[in-house]
Order: C-alpha cells, then structure tokens, then sequence
C-alpha cells in the first residue's frame, strides 16, 4: 500500500463511492482525507492538526472575498437587478432573429459581472429570461439551452469564486486573475451570440423576431443599464486602477448593490434576509469543500502522490502541450460528476507542479520559457483561465449539468433532454474557445500585461 | 423571518431549526459588519486614516461567519452532492442516504467541537493575539464551538427526519 | 534510517530559505549522523494548514520540524521580539544570530513551549523601498501608506507619522503599481521573487546598511521528540546548529539580499544609503518604538528595557564576528 499511486487510485475509487451514495462531495473529501491521513500517520497526527485546521482554513484574507460576492450576487438577485438587465438588453437585441436568446445571453454576462456564481446567474435570469422567450415562441431547446450556457458566464466573466479559490491555491494575484477573465468572458460572449445568429439561420421556426420596441421603452431600458454598468466598472474599475483592494472592493460592491436596490425599493427586510440565507447556504457549502480538499491534499502529500505523477508526467516523454490538453480533457470528464470547486480544488494540487514542472520550475522569468513559451506568471494566469473554462463545462454536460437542472426546474414543460440538446451547440462552441484560447495565449495575457504597464 | 425553516416541524425539532436559522442570519450580521469595516477602510484611507486592524478583523469575522452557516446548510440541505448515481433510486433509499449523510455530518461536527475547544485552551494558554488590535485568537473560537453544537444539533435532527422518511 | 524527520515551511521548494539555508542544514545534520537521519522538507504548506499554524504543527507534533517567521503568530514569543526592534537590530544578520543563541537559553527559552529551537535566525533588516519618493528624513515619509511586516513594523511606520497597510504578500506588487501603497518595509531579498524593482523607484537604507528592525525566523523541533532522540543523534542536530552555522545563516542572508539590491539596481532602480547624519535623525525618530514595546511587554512580567540593553551587548560583543569563527 505504501506505492503512491495505488494508494491514490484507492482513495480516488473510494472518493466516487461515497459521492455516488450521495454523502456530499465536502463530507467524501473530509472522510477519505482524514482516512487516509490515519492510515498514513496515524489518528493522533490528525486529531492534533484538527484543532487548528478549520479555523485556519475560513479565516484565509484572500478568501474572504468569496461570501462578500456571493452576498453581492444574492443581493442583485433580489434586488432585481436582472430584470433591468435582460429589459435593456432586450431593447438592444430583441429586434433580430433570435434575438431574445441573444438578449439572455448578455444579460447573464452582465449578471456575471456582479455575481460570482454560475448556478445564480442562470436561475436569476433564467426566471427573467424564460417567460419572454416562451412569449416569442421560442422552441423549448434553444430558450433553455442557451439559459443553461448563458449562466455559466456568471463564472466566466469575473468576478468568479472559482477563480478566487484557484488564485489563492497557486498564490496568483486575484486582480490580475480578474483582469485576465475578461477578454475570455467577452470572447464567450461573442461566441455564444454567433452560436444562436448560426441556429436560428439553420432553424429559423426555433428563435421568432421579437417585438419592434419603441423609441421612449428603448430609451428606459437603455437607461435602466448605467446602474449596473457604473457598480460593474466602479467595483471592477476600481481594482484595476487602483482605488482599492479586491476584499475592500468586494465590500464596496455589497454596499452599491444595496443601495441600487434599496433606491428601486426592491430589497426590504424580507428580501435581505432572503438573500442573507443564500449567501450562508452558498458560503458554508464552499468553506466545507475547501477544508475537505485541504485534508485530501494532507492526505495525498503524505502519501507522496503529487510529486509522484509530477516525475511521472515529466518522464513521460509527453509534449507539454499534449499533457495541457490530456488535463484539459480529463477536467472535462470530471465534470461530468463533480462540481467546478471540488474539482479545482481536488486536482490543481496535482496538475500545477507537473505543468512547472514541464516549464522548467517555478523560478521560470524568462518569457519563453522552456515548456510553454512563456514565464511561471503567464503559464498560472492561463492555466488557470483555461481550467476555468473547461470546469465550468462540467454545468451543461450530462449527467450531472447543474446549470441544465436548474434551467429544466424553471421550464417545467421543456423535457430535460430538450435542454441537454440545446445546450449542445454552446458546448461545441466552448471547445472552440478552449481551441483559440490555447492557440493564442495572448487573448487571456494581453489585460494582464497592459494592465503591469498601466502608468497609474 | 423562521417561518420556511419550521414549516413542518414542532417542539424540539422546531427550537433546533429557529435556532439554526436564527444563528446563521447572525452570522449573516457578522458579514455585513465585516463588508462594513471594509468599506470604512476604504473611506478611510481615501481620506488618509486607515482604519487599523481591517485585516484581522476581515479575517476573524469571515470565519466566525462562515461558521455560524454550516448548522443552517445541513438544516436545508446546501451541501452538494452527486445525484448522478442514485437518480433512479426511490425516495425512501434516498431518504436512507441522507440519513447517512446526517450521520457523517453529525461525527465531524462532534470530532472537531472536541478538537477545536482543545484548540481554543492552546489559544488560550499560548496567549496568541493578532497583529495590530492584539484581540486574542480565542475569543473567535467561543462563536465557533457554538455553531459546532448547532451542527451537531441539525445533523441529528435531518438523521431522524431523514430516517423516519425512510421508513414511513 | 533510523530517524526520519518532516520539516514543513511555508515558502515554495526553490525559495532561497530551502535551497540555500534548510537543504545544507538538513544535508549536514544528516552526513553528521552518520546517516541515522533523514529530513524530508516540504515546501509551500504541503503537509496542510496556514503559515500561523505551524507552531502548534510542530508544538502537537503534526510535524517534526518547521521552519516559520515569529511574526506569524503574535503573542507567543513577546521577548524574541526585542531582536526585530529598530535600532536594536542594526544592520548584521549574523551578530544578530549568534545574540540570539546567546540570549535564548536565560532570556528567551521560556516562551518556546513544547518545541525544541534548532536555530534563530534574522533576515538582513527592514529597508524602505518606494514607489517614486525618495526618502532622506523621517519627515519624507510622514503621510505615506506603507506595508507592514510585522507588529513592531507597524509601530516603526506609525513613529514615521506614516500608516501601514495590512496585505497578504502576494498583493503587493500591484497594491505598489496602483498606489495602493507608497512603499513597504521589506528586505531587498522579497526584491526578484515579486519583481519589486518593476513597482518602485527608490530603495533606501541607513549608513552601513542600517535597517529599520528585522523579522525572526526560527527552525524548531517538536519537543517531545527531541527529548526521545538518542544523544548522538541529538549532537548531530546541535553541531549542525552551533556557531559556524549561525554565522554562515547570515552569511546566507545577507548574500540573498545582496542579490536583491543588485537586481533592483540593474533594472535602474535608485539605492540611496542615508547619511550617518540622516541615518541618525531615523533612530532618534525610532526611539519610541523601542519604549513602547519596553511598555507593551511589562503586563506580561517581562523586563524589557534589560533585555533590550542585553540584546544591545550582545550583538555590539558579536558585530564583526564573521571571521572569528572556531
Ligand atoms: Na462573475
Ligand atoms: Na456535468
């Protein structure tokens, strides 16, 4: 048992069956890590480390901006703001074939930008979103499919708790993680609009033209935009020149959601409280896996695993960019049965000394370097893009697509394999954006380059 | 405020989910001062009187929080699981599971209280402060072990909820 | 092997610290044990937990040996702090590492419960390093918002009328470009690892590489274990720790910090060494950092103006002491 990779292999195979008799991914880390760690040093060891664990893993300061956007996120959600969004987006895109879904699609990347979190961006605007397109006679696949795609852009476009978590694992900085989302985020949104211009074309009886609008509603819809355009770049804005820090930021962030939505008189007492016990349902979920995944990398560096397949994929004789794309592939299939967090979590501890390692270790500065072409800094910022990307997938693939659930849960006449099949177009056109994104690293490092060089 | 969390339930069980609840919508307190310190920091140093300490109170106040909300994520049942594999099993057996699961929440929440208060005396004892406010590290350990007690509480509630579903 | 040991750290596998000063310390105990011991080091929190934790790591025995920063965990060595105060610390890592040895078994073992120390040691010392203000009085700094390294650093910026900011390493570089701080208080050695030269302009000290206080580092041993160990493996570890070593640690230190004012004067950064003259106008500005430790110290019966004074000779008897090793 000593081999570190059977021993891996063990607790992977015992990781999937408490998952698949549904203990909560957080309690199947916590159990098989602390097991494992047992085996290995004995209960003492752990019960000793357990004293301090958990508190040092919540009270993390770059962390604590993760509660604060979901707050901010839940926040935006009551206070309605996506209804402001989709209206206005709607103005603007409603005209064409199509574009309605288009609509949805923007409004998700502008929920995005306030909201951290994939599975709230898609039920947010899902509930705005669904309503009108089944008004337009939208078909049931195109309407909940590009719902389901469109909220993953809650992730993409920053802010993102899944890239907060990443940067804190690699010791990236958040700012420059954020900044690096955004051209990415926007190339999604691009393509997915071009995605639904292609399907209707095809198919024109599935996305009917909407409504002309009039000159004075497309004039309050448009206007009924700056809010949340002024709270995205002052929040946004603000870090990248500088006004102040991302935990502060957040912060800032919370307080103009409120107010906007206090000003509309959307948020009251009830709906604060609301959106207080979403935001302890969000957070406490992602605390416990993040000291779930703790124990499984105790447990996993113990056993010596990490270095183990480091050495093993450097030996290989592997390309690094086949050992890129063999991980991109495998956080793909992972998708399929765990969420976004649990994966980074479980598997970047693995997968970013091997890619140093392929890079020729940390202390790579040079900028082409030996694996990749490019210095530690840049292959962790688009690593780290990338693998965002492809865990995201994990929400709009089967079996397990929570965006799909949550889209199909709204809709309740759409069968959920309609939603799977509309999904699918998006999910071709993510793997295209994975394509150009790995083909051409300057469209993730081309921000946080400028952004270095900004003169402030 | 409690109405959803005690639809449904009477005597004890109803006192553990308000409790819950009510716990969790504190620590919701917590958050907010926390993104108000924050705030103020920024103010503060815009106008060049940075608020000492905003770190560790950040840091302190987030995990007392986050905290604070685990009793009410296993009272509502927040924490994600793979429904993959057991998407066509009936409700009783997953009923069953969730039983399990309560029963696993129920043995880390008593490990870690027991744990966590020896954590507190080493605090305590060793006089560990933070930084700049020197507040010391054990005062944020009192709030802790109280959600722990409350997770305990819950996950023994949704054990006989989820049990008696199983076997109704 | 008979004796295997985990020494767990908190910086990356490549850092300075392993490579230079933690590998040739566990190499040489090992070669001095005759190959009874072996030391397993894992970087970057590897074995789990924050950097605040591995005192209580090593005090519970998760781990057998850790190397950490003092500062990490306020409250639990109040009387090794006199070694980071300004001005106490003056400029040489290495007096300030052999006073320590000095000062640890009368002065300082007390506070370390449960652990056993292998060595104290210091970086080269606290600089000021700015984005565009270059600095010749204390009055130059007034008003500035500066990182803070440690708590007596936050009390050396606050004596400056300056303010410190609290933030975690890795948000420095940017917090510079932004403006979110004016400077920090930081060895030149953070100098290549953050790219610092890219973010500032100035980098200052004192006449004679005078710094600003220091921060304490220290590699202990679970005390429990140490006490088990058989008396030959104990010297093995105590011969590897003894003078040379503490002379060579500042050795060390100094050289990675030589290497980071270097890279940042390469770059075209500006590095200003103060005047004896204004060197003297920053310690008596500094004066009262050392009173109000003195004072925050006393509630917990410590003498602190003695050992203040003790400290002071020690390092004054050890300053130059680099060739007079055996
Ligand atoms: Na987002
Ligand atoms: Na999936």
């Amino acid at each position: 048992m000593s081999d570190p990779i059977t021993l891996g292999l063990v607790a992977l195979v015992l990781l999937v069956a408490l998952i698949a008799i549904r203990i909560p991914i957080a309690y199947s880390m916590i159990l098989v890590g602390a097991g494992g760690i047992m085996m290995l040093s004995g209960p003492a060891l752990l019960l000793s480390q357990l004293k301090t664990l958990a508190y040092g893993q919540f009270s993390v300061y770059d962390l604590s901006i993760v509660p604060m956007f979901i707050l901010m996120g839940e926040l935006a959600t009551v206070a309605g703001l996506s209804q402001a969004l989709f209206r206005g987006a709607n103005a603007w895109l409603g005209w064409m074939r199509g574009g309605t879904a288009m609509a949805a699609i923007a409004g998700c990347a502008g929920f995005g930008a306030v909201c951290g979190s994939s599975l709230a961006t898609a039920s947010t605007m899902g509930k705005v979103a669904l309503p009108e397109l089944r008004k337009y006679r939208y078909s049931g696949a195109l309407a909940t499919g590009s719902l389901a795609a469109g909220g993953v852009l809650g992730i993409l476009i920053p802010p993102s708790v899944v890239l907060i978590v990443y940067a804190v694992m690699v010791e990236a900085n958040i700012v420059t993680m954020f900044a690096a989302a955004l051209l990415p985020g926007i190339l999604a949104v691009f393509l997915f609009i071009l995605t639904i211009a292609i399907y209707v074309a095809i198919r024109p009886e599935a996305g009917p033209r909407g409504g002309a609008t009039s000159r004075e509603e497309f004039l309050s819809a448009s206007i009924g935009l700056l809010p949340v355009i002024g709270i995205f770049g002052l929040v946004l804005g603000g870090i990248y020149l500088g006004f102040f820090n991302p935990t502060p930021a957040a912060a800032i962030g919370v307080l103009l959601v409120a107010l906007y939505g206090l000003l509309r008189g959307s948020i009251r007492w009830g709906s604060m409280i609301t959106a207080l016990k979403a935001t302890a349902r969000s957070s406490g979920m992602i605390y416990l896996i993040l000291l779930g995944a703790e124990l499984m990398k105790i447990f996993m560096s113990r056993a010596g695993l990490p270095q183990t397949a480091a050495a093993w994929i450097a030996d290989s004789g592997m390309s690094p960019m086949a050992v890129m794309v063999v991980i991109l592939i495998a956080l793909i299939l992972l998708g399929c049965l765990m969420d976004s967090l649990s994966m980074i979590l479980l598997v970047i501890p693995f997968f970013w000394p091997m890619l140093l390692e392929l890079n020729g270790g940390l202390y790579q500065i040079s900028a082409d370097g030996a694996g990749f072409g490019m210095s530690t800094e840049d292959l962790k910022i688009w690593f780290g893009i990338l693998a965002l990307i492809v865990v995201e997938l994990g929400l709009i693939t089967p079996p397990v697509g929570m965006n799909v659930f949550i889209i199909s849960s709204l809709a309740k006449d759409v069968p959920m394999i309609e939603t799977f099949k509309g999904v699918l177009p998006f999910f071709f056109a993510e793997l295209l954006r994975v394509a150009l994104l790995l083909l051409f690293p300057v469209i993730t490092l081309a921000l946080p380059r400028l952004l270095a060089s900004w003169p402030t | 405020m409690f109405e959803e969390e005690r639809s449904g339930r009477s005597g004890l069980a109803a006192v553990v989910a308000v409790l819950a609840t009510g716990w969790a919508l504190l620590g919701g307190l917590v958050l907010l001062a926390v993104v108000g310190i924050n705030a103020l920091s920024v103010a503060g140093a815009a106008l060049g009187h940075p608020l000492a300490g905003d770190f560790e109170m950040t840091e302190m106040g987030i995990a007392v929080a986050v905290f604070a909300f685990l009793p009410y994520c296993q009272l509502t049942d927040a924490n994600v699981t793979a429904d993959i594999f057991t998407a066509r099993a009936s409700a009783r057996s997953v009923s069953a599971l969730r039983a399990l699961a309560a029963l696993v929440a129920c043995g880390f929440a008593a490990v870690l209280l027991w744990r966590m208060s020896l954590g507190l005396a080493d605090h305590r004892s060793y006089s560990s402060i933070t930084a700049i406010l020197q507040i010391p590290v054990w005062w944020a350990f009192v709030p802790v072990l109280v959600s722990l007690v409350l997770l305990i509480a819950t996950s023994v509630l949704s054990f006989i909820e989820s049990l008696r579903e199983a076997v109704a | 092997q008979e004796h295997v040991f985990k020494l767990h750290h908190f910086l990356g596998a490549e850092s300075p610290a392993q490579k230079d000063m933690l590998e040739p310390w566990a190499k040489r105990v090992e070669e001095n044990s005759g190959g009874k011991v072996k030391i397993e080091i894992y970087p970057s929190m590897t074995l789990g937990g924050r950097p605040p934790e591995l005192v209580s790591q090593v005090r519970d025995g998760v781990v057998d040996l850790v190397w950490t920063l003092n500062g990490y965990t306020p409250g639990l060595f109040p009387r090794t702090e006199v070694m980071e105060l300004p001005f106490v610390f003056v400029n040489d890592p290495v007096a300030a590492n052999l006073a320590l040895a000095e000062l640890y078994p009368e002065h300082l073992a007390e506070e370390y419960k449960g652990v056993e120390p292998m060595f104290l040691h210091t970086h080269a010392g606290q600089a000021i390093q700015t984005v565009s203000k270059e600095v010749h009085s204390p009055e130059d700094m007034a008003g500035m918002k500066l990182r803070i390294p440690t708590r007596t650093g936050a009390w050396v910026i606050e004596a400056l009328d300056a303010q410190p900011v609290s933030m975690p390493v890795p948000d420095l570089p940017l917090a510079l470009s932004k403006g979110v701080v004016d400077g920090a208080l930081i060895p030149w050695e953070i100098i290549p690892a953050l790219k610092i030269q890219d973010q500032t302009q100035f980098q200052i000290e004192g006449a004679d590489k005078t710094r600003l206080g220091t921060s304490v580092f220290q590699v202990s041993m679970n005390k429990a274990r140490w006490d088990s160990l058989p008396e030959d493996v104990q010297k093995a570890f105590r011969d590897a720790s003894g003078h040379d070593w503490l002379v060579e640690v500042g050795e060390i230190w100094r050289k990675t910090d030589d290497r980071g004012i270097k890279v940042a004067v390469d770059s075209g950064n500006t590095h200003i060494t103060l005047t004896p003259e204004e060197t003297e106008a920053f310690r008596a500005k500094l004066e009262p950092v050392v009173d109000r430790w003195v004072s925050e110290v006393e509630p917990l019966g410590i003498d602190g103006a003695a050992l203040v004074a003790t400290a002071r000779d020690l390092i004054a008897k050890n300053t130059g002491d680099e060739g007079a090793s055996q």
